[in-house]
């Protein structure tokens, strides 16, 4: 009767035909590792082998920001990783497969592959298009790879090659109603439809700013409104969804959103998880899984 | 490389430094280190200049592009194991990654000596980079990885054993209680938290669960681990515990290897470095087809075929051709000829390949005899203008100021070159001055070439008076008006060689002819041709 949220997360993973998959959260703490854990879990139940990374300031054994606890990931045999040297476990050893030209606040991005299972600290490249070439790196080294990631990274996985896991949870917002229109103007946001050419276009150099789109707006703009990415998009909660509402806003190179997850868990507020994830699910039309209580929305 | 006293910043703009810079650099991080060492040569050491752009020179003969290119690739793609090598040498324990570093150099340092075609490349194997190879060789993991092998060490391998037993022993314990209330609770369990909703909850919690924090609907729980779990999680530990202590002991025996042949790796990286910038100076000379000068130290500066690499390198990009020039430069020597004539690029020809001889490479010539000069002195135009708006001093002014600081530092072996000094100010005054400066820099023994439109200059100095033969014609506008038209045009009409030649007379400047060739009006054309004074 329970779903196994991991494993029906790496099943959608493999029905997008993407061979990797990025984890992007609304916010700090709102499941974003336990999310790409589950999935990882479920890769290696399935005899899978995945690369991993993260980036944004993930890795850290203590959150930056509130000094919680954050999960750390312990990883099996035969998995590869993209870390900073200065956190790769000493011991048990790794096998360092290559060196990259990338630096980190923890040293050298280096590629490595784990020989005895241990718990690794990730902490990934610097800047976004430094995260397309490691994904590609380590893809060389895995058929998989699980990214713990950050939206403000992940605007060159823009072009469909890599699906998006996108988590939110209480931690990130005041009240269950505004946690679900986060989560629903990211998810409108990262599915930003590919303009396809047909009728007149406004292409937008660099970002779609708020004042931007206000006079866009009151200008009555009829035409497409092109952006590069979805990332270039600038706009967040409301804000995002009226200007979805009131502007046909496309982008040329889209992003591929397969599923929601959800962490009722906050440091200050729980919600009711199930009622949590079906408002997620209603609210972005995806596959919403709390891998908390290993459940589906309904 | 380091412009050292041979050039100020203006100077050096001006005969583009910056480019035979960029054209020179290494590849790789070893090359870089000995690169940015690098000093020109002064007078005296014209022995040691002239050996090693013979020495280029002949890597640049025993090679083909494409061995370059690949001996390029080689000490591109290599990690920097410098800091590895000094850390080693002050009794610092080495990581893994250090020795995939030093690993790679090593396989680098073989590739390289394997394909240099030249005995004139440094070689950086030696006994004591192959014994350091051999011992890192157990570790090497794939094509480009390093592991600590068990075959390092017997101890190491009995450690990961037991280690990897007391794994998989408390991977069991720890597995059947996950499971345990994974079946009690039907359904998955996600670690190290999950919720179980109150709803769902029949009877209190299984055994072996935790709760953590409880909320109106749902708890959230860990694994209680049992005696069994926890006792098999201390024999792990125990067990990880020994095999860091064994790891870490061949670490300890690989970073005193390093340690031991410190200063061997230390010369092999010195020589690796070398042999990058040497590579980098004969694709340079293959590239600009560069000969070998005569260093004297008799103060001149002759050659023949002599081109501006810069400029010749863009214009071959362009499709067209740069016109080689000739000149002998016994002294300071004056230059005349039209505009867009290439007076000044005359000037920077001289600097670059003074700059070059300066560097001990081959110059961009098919003949060449020069001094080493202690300084390249560039004055008039282009000299430091750039970024100059406004301020205190006229133009003039900015020319005498920096005359003044040349004047003032004379008396040594220099290359001086004039770009119009003075055209500031008027024609009358203007000459008097030049005509003073070049005497000046004659009576101080230096060589150079003063650039200009005055005429008498040469013969009023006493010097000898180069001019460029200019305009075969006068070349008509194109009717589209195209200015890159336009240009092609003059090039096409332009004779830019040099020739030496007798009495005081500037040649023509065909200003107006190319004023008008460039798109001016012609009732202005007109005009100026009626306004011009016979001579």
């Amino acid at each position: 009767m329970h779903a196994q949220a991991g494993d029906s997360l790496l099943q959608l993973w493999r029905g997008s035909g993407a061979r990797s998959l990025v984890v992007v959260g609304t916010g700090k703490n709102v499941g974003k590792t336990v999310t790409t854990r589950a999935i990882y879990r479920a890769a290696l139940d399935r005899g899978l082998v995945c690369g991993l990374t993260s980036v944004g300031r993930d890795g850290e054994t203590a959150d930056i920001v509130d000094a919680s606890g954050k999960p750390r990931l312990w990883l099996a045999p035969q998995t590869v990783v993209a870390t900073a040297r200065d956190v790769l476990p000493r011991s048990p050893a790794s096998e360092i497969l290559a060196l990259s030209p990338y630096m980190t606040a923890a040293g050298a991005l280096v590629y490595a592959r784990v020989r005895a299972g241990a718990n690794y600290e990730l902490i990934g490249p610097p800047n976004a298009s430094a995260l397309r070439a490691v994904v590609d790196a380590l893809l060389a080294f895995a058929p998989y790879v699980l990214v713990d990631g950050a939206i403000d990274r992940i605007a060159a996985l823009a072009g469909a090659r890599d699906a998006i896991v996108v988590a939110c949870g209480a931690a990130a917002a005041r009240t269950l109603d505004e946690a679900i229109v986060d989560v629903r103007a990211l998810v409108v946001r990262l599915r930003t439809p590919r303009f396809d050419g047909a009728g007149e276009s406004l292409a937008i150099e660099g970002a779609l700013s708020a004042a931007m789109t206000a006079r866009l707006i009151s200008a009555r703009e009829k035409r497409a409104i092109v952006v590069r990415d979805p990332t270039q998009i600038a706009l967040t909660g409301k804000a995002a969804l009226h200007a979805f509402e009131h502007l046909t806003i496309r982008c040329e190179r889209p992003l591929q959103v397969i599923a929601a997850t959800v962490a009722s868990i906050g440091r200050e507020r729980t919600f009711d998880p199930r009622a949590f994830a079906h408002a997620v699910a209603e609210a972005t039309g995806l596959p919403t899984f709390d891998v908390y209580a290993a459940e589906r929305a309904a | 490389m380091k412009p050292g006293r041979l050039l100020d910043a203006a100077s050096a703009q001006a005969i583009g430094f910056a480019w035979l810079r960029a054209a020179l650099a290494p590849a790789g991080p070893y090359g870089e280190a000995v690169f940015a060492q690098i000093t020109p040569f002064a007078p005296g050491d014209e022995s040691v200049a002239g050996a090693r752009a013979q020495r280029v020179a002949r890597i640049a003969a025993d090679h083909s592009d494409a061995q370059l290119d690949a001996l390029r690739e080689i000490v591109c793609d290599v990690p920097d194991a410098s800091a590895a090598i000094a850390r080693a040498s002050m009794g610092d324990l080495l990581e893994d990654a250090n020795f995939l570093e030093l690993q790679r150099f090593f396989d680098a340092c073989e590739r390289l000596d394997a394909l240099a075609a030249s005995d004139d490349l440094p070689r950086a194997v030696s006994p004591e980079v192959r014994d350091c190879a051999k011992a890192l060789e157990r570790g090497r993991a794939g094509r480009f990885g390093f592991y600590l092998d068990d075959a390092f060490d017997a101890a190491l391998a009995r450690a990961r054993a037991t280690h990897a037993q007391a794994q998989a022993e408390y991977d069991a314990a720890a597995g059947r209680a996950h499971a345990a209330v994974a079946a009690a609770l039907d359904r998955e369990i996600s670690l190290p938290e999950f919720i179980v909703m109150r709803a769902d909850l029949v009877g209190p919690l299984p055994v072996g669960v935790r709760v953590v924090r409880e909320t109106p609907t749902y708890l959230l729980c860990e694994l209680d681990a049992d005696d069994s779990v926890l006792g098999a999680l201390r024999r792990r530990d125990e067990a990880a515990a020994g095999l860091a202590r064994a790891e870490e002991h061949v670490r300890a025996h690989l970073s005193a290897t390093i340690r031991e042949y410190a200063a061997a790796l230390d010369a092999a990286a010195r020589a690796f470095g070398e042999a990058d910038v040497l590579i980098a100076a004969a694709r340079f000379t293959r590239a600009q087809r560069c000969a070998v000068a005569v260093l004297s130290a008799d103060g001149g500066l002759c050659f023949e075929g002599g081109r501006f690499a810069p400029l010749e390198h863009e214009l071959k990009a362009q499709g067209r051709e740069f016109t080689p020039i000739d000149l002998q430069l016994d002294g300071i020597a004056v230059l005349t000829g039209p505009n867009m004539g290439g007076k000044s690029v005359a000037l920077r020809t001289c600097g670059f390949i003074a700059a070059c001889a300066a560097y001990g490479l081959p110059v961009p010539a098919t003949r060449a005899r020069l001094a080493l000069f202690e300084e390249i002195v560039w004055l008039g135009i282009g000299a430091g203008e750039d970024g100059v708006v406004g301020g205190l001093l006229s133009s003039f002014a900015r020319e005498v100021v920096q005359l003044r600081d040349a004047l003032a530092d004379g008396g040594r072996p220099r290359l001086v070159l004039l770009d119009e000094f003075a055209r500031t100010t008027t024609p009358r005054e203007g000459r008097a001055l030049l005509i003073a400066v070049i005497e000046r820099l004659q009576a101080e023994r230096a060589c150079g070439l003063a650039a200009t439109h005055l005429g008498g200059v040469a013969e009023a100095a006493h010097v000898r008076h180069y001019a460029v033969r200019g305009l075969r014609g006068i070349p008509q506008r194109p009717a589209t008006g195209d200015l890159a038209l336009a240009l092609e045009t003059l090039a096409a009409s332009m004779d830019y060689r040099l020739e030496e030649v007798g009495g005081d007379r500037a040649r023509e400047a065909d200003a107006i002819a190319l004023a008008k060739l460039l798109g001016i009006d012609a009732r202005v054309i007109d005009a100026a041709y009626e306004a011009l004074e016979p001579e």
